[in-house]
């Protein structure tokens, strides 16, 4: 049984105009426990609406999912009460932000923030949450918790913050960790280690991890298995392995090729997918990637939504025929 | 263990507003005098602080009154003790009064010669350093009662209107969406219900037979009532954009409900802007109720009031010139050392002086 199984979903945002503009179209996801998914993609393609719409958390009233189910442990997330959503948030399913400044309230210290998880969640008394939040501060390797929880936020560095998120997430020993871009706005040095400890926890606590991310380092060194979305849409989904040996869609290789190699000669160019992620707008019904794509696609895939198919065991992808290397016998 | 301690970026307000020189001495000038002016019957008031009588000390300044008959006087009203000073002193026999620095009352008459008309000029020999109104009543102990009732009337204004405009705008700016839309709608329109006249007429429909202290709070709701709505604007937009920030998403990450979210997240963050506002608030409570007392509607007769003490001075500007320039003076004075006050406040929470680059 999948502790994860996300079906279908369809995410829209309305617009001034008052109409809706899908963000993020008919995404599966599945995810066991213990596993680590990597969900990659360019900025706007859909990746962060789609891991705030498993905490049914999109900005309202503007945001709103339209189809789809999210089956946590069985039961469907978005046939729940606000109550018993609120329940597994933070409890069951934790997130870790993108921005540590912004994730942490500036008006309450530290120690109070991860209190208040211990508080909402396990109906503890004030001393004895305390308690919890320096065990879990210590954990995720704050040094002196005792004098640290005094801290207001912009007291700390940033490294320091996103580990108290990433404690405030962990809290609770969750069976899912959503991490929205953790590393992104961290020094590189502090990016390892928070990465590092962010496997290390997970190990101990065998949780699974959604890791949302742009940097296709992170996701070799992390994930077990990978998911590209491109426009809304779900592109390719691989084991780690398998995704960077032999990526199949025109986007995935795209991606690949544009990461800089040590073995470059120092002059190359670094190849670049050429054009920008098309406004949602704009977004054609079939290959979304038809427009920055080099090779010419048949009126047929610029209107009818490419099949996702397995084109390997484990290896799917969305079988646009111009963008997708596929074996003969898939095309049939 | 939890210790109780300031956020450091509020120490940090604090150090700058005590730096503020001139904001900094206005605020503790004021805060001062409204001390004081809480323990006014200690300074300016008609009944004795210590009375020595017969080897027997009473303390009359507080509590029912003492009549004249306790102290050897013949009468069973209540003692006036500036004649009792006198009479004390004369016998010469141990007994003393101890008066106030200013031995008179607001609402007392003080018709010492029968032929007093009203209007006494300031002199230092009778302690009417202001002289007196045109019943005779003694204008220092007018003003000085007259602050500490508009002032503890503007806090009042000052903490019920915040209420209710943080009530509103944070319900209007958490909820938002239709919420939003039809509240805010009727915040305009109760925002456009004209405040003077509203409070005029229903200040005058008040019954006569309400105690003094009911027809103030009365007015005090009244004017709350149809003015709350211009700091309601302020909230909302500050909800919204503290609503907007990654803490409150991880807040509801973590499982908060709405009210913890209000209350713990979004509340202390939105009440500090909120803040640089209040002195000014104040300001303009002090002056719209000194001049619903001058045009008559504000506070009930015969409550010390600066507003009916500047219209008694404008209506005899000839015969009593010292009321309107000691009504005026004390006005002029308080709402300058408030504005200062906000200047500075202002000044402290301005968050360009802690990033600029030099």
């Amino acid at each position: 049984m999948n502790l994860l199984e996300v079906r279908g979903l369809k995410v829209a945002f309305e617009n001034e105009k008052g109409e809706d503009l899908v963000v993020v179209d008919g995404v599966d996801l599945s995810l066991e426990s213990g596993q680590t998914l990597g969900l990659v993609g360019e900025s706007g393609c859909g990746k962060s609406v789609s891991a705030l719409s498993l905490l049914r958390l999109l900005p309202h009233p503007a945001g709103k999912i339209l189809n789809g189910s999210i089956l946590w442990k069985n039961v469907d997330l978005l046939s729940m009460s606000s109550d018993q959503i609120r329940s597994i948030r933070g409890k069951e399913i934790g997130m870790i932000f993108q921005e540590p400044m912004n994730a942490l309230n500036p008006s309450h210290t530290i120690g109070r923030q991860v209190d208040e998880v211990f508080l909402t969640h396990r109906e503890m008394k004030q001393a004895e949450a305390r308690e919890h939040t320096l065990k879990m501060l210590q954990k995720v390797g704050i040094p002196e918790p005792n004098v640290r929880a005094n801290d207001y936020p912009h007291q700390l560095s940033g490294g320091m913050r996103q580990r108290i998120v990433i404690a405030m997430a962990l809290a609770c020993e969750p069976d899912l960790i959503i991490a929205d871009e953790p590393t992104t706005a961290l020094d590189v040095t502090i990016q390892a280690q928070v990465l590092q400890l962010m496997s290390e926890l997970q190990e101990q606590s065998a949780a699974s991890l959604l890791l949302i991310t742009h940097d296709l380092g992170v996701v070799a060194q992390t994930c077990d298995e990978v998911a590209v979305m491109y426009g809304g849409r779900i592109v390719e989904r691989a084991p780690v392995s398998k995704l960077f040996q032999s990526p199949k869609h025109a986007y995935t290789r795209g991606l690949l090729a544009s990461i800089p190699s040590l073995t470059d000669p120092v002059q190359a160019k670094l190849p670049v997918i050429q054009g920008m992620v098309p406004a949602l707008a704009d977004l054609n019904t079939g290959c979304r990637f038809a427009p920055r794509s080099t090779h010419h696609h048949e009126q047929e895939w610029l209107e009818v939504r490419p099949p996702f198919v397995e084109v390997e065991e484990n290896h799917w992808v969305e079988a646009c025929p111009a963008c997708a290397v596929l074996n003969k016998k898939d095309l049939s | 263990m939890i210790k109780m301690q300031l956020n450091p970026l509020i120490q940090r307000k604090l150090i700058r507003f005590r730096s503020l020189r001139r904001g900094y001495w206005a605020f503790l000038f004021l805060f001062l005098a409204f001390l004081l002016s809480l323990g006014a019957e200690l300074l300016v008031n008609k009944r004795a602080l210590i009375v020595c009588y017969e080897g027997e000390y009473f303390f009359p300044s507080y509590g029912a009154q003492i009549p004249g008959e306790q102290f050897g006087l013949n009468y069973g009203y209540e003692t006036n003790y500036r004649e009792l000073k006198q009479i004390f002193h004369d016998q010469a026999g141990g007994n003393w009064v101890l008066l106030p620095p200013i031995p008179y009352d607001p609402y007392e008459m003080d018709y010492r010669d029968t032929d007093s008309t009203g209007f006494s000029a300031p002199d230092w020999k009778t302690r009417h350093i202001l002289g007196t109104d045109k019943t005779e009543r003694d204008v220092l102990a007018r003003l000085v009662y007259g602050f500490r009732i508009a002032f503890t009337f503007a806090l009042g204004y000052l903490f019920l209107t915040y209420l209710l405009a943080i009530a509103a705008g944070s319900i209007l700016g958490y909820f938002g969406g239709k919420a939003d839309m039809f509240g805010l709608r009727l915040v305009e329109i109760w925002s456009n219900v004209p405040f003077l006249y509203m409070v005029i007429i229903l200040a005058s429909v008040m019954p006569g037979w309400w105690g003094s202290g009911w027809q103030i709070s009365a007015l005090l709701m009244i004017m709350v009532l149809f003015s709350w709505t211009g700091m309601t604007y302020y909230v909302r937009s500050a909800v919204y954009k503290e609503k907007a920030k990654d803490y409150i998403a991880s807040a509801e990450v973590i499982g908060a409900g709405p009210c913890r979210i209000i209350f713990r997240h979004l509340l202390p963050n939105v009440i500090s802007t909120l803040v640089t506002f209040a002195p000014f608030t104040v300001a303009a409570a002090i002056s719209s109720i000194t001049a619903l007392d001058f045009l008559g509607y504000g506070l009930p007769a015969p409550t010390p009031s600066w507003g009916e003490l500047l219209k008694q001075g404008v209506n005899n500007l000839r015969v009593a010139p010292w009321i309107v320039a000691s009504a005026a003076g004390a006005l002029v004075l308080t709402l300058t050392l408030v504005t200062f006050v906000g200047e500075a406040v202002r000044e402290a929470f301005d968050p360009k002086k802690f990033s600029t680059y030099q």
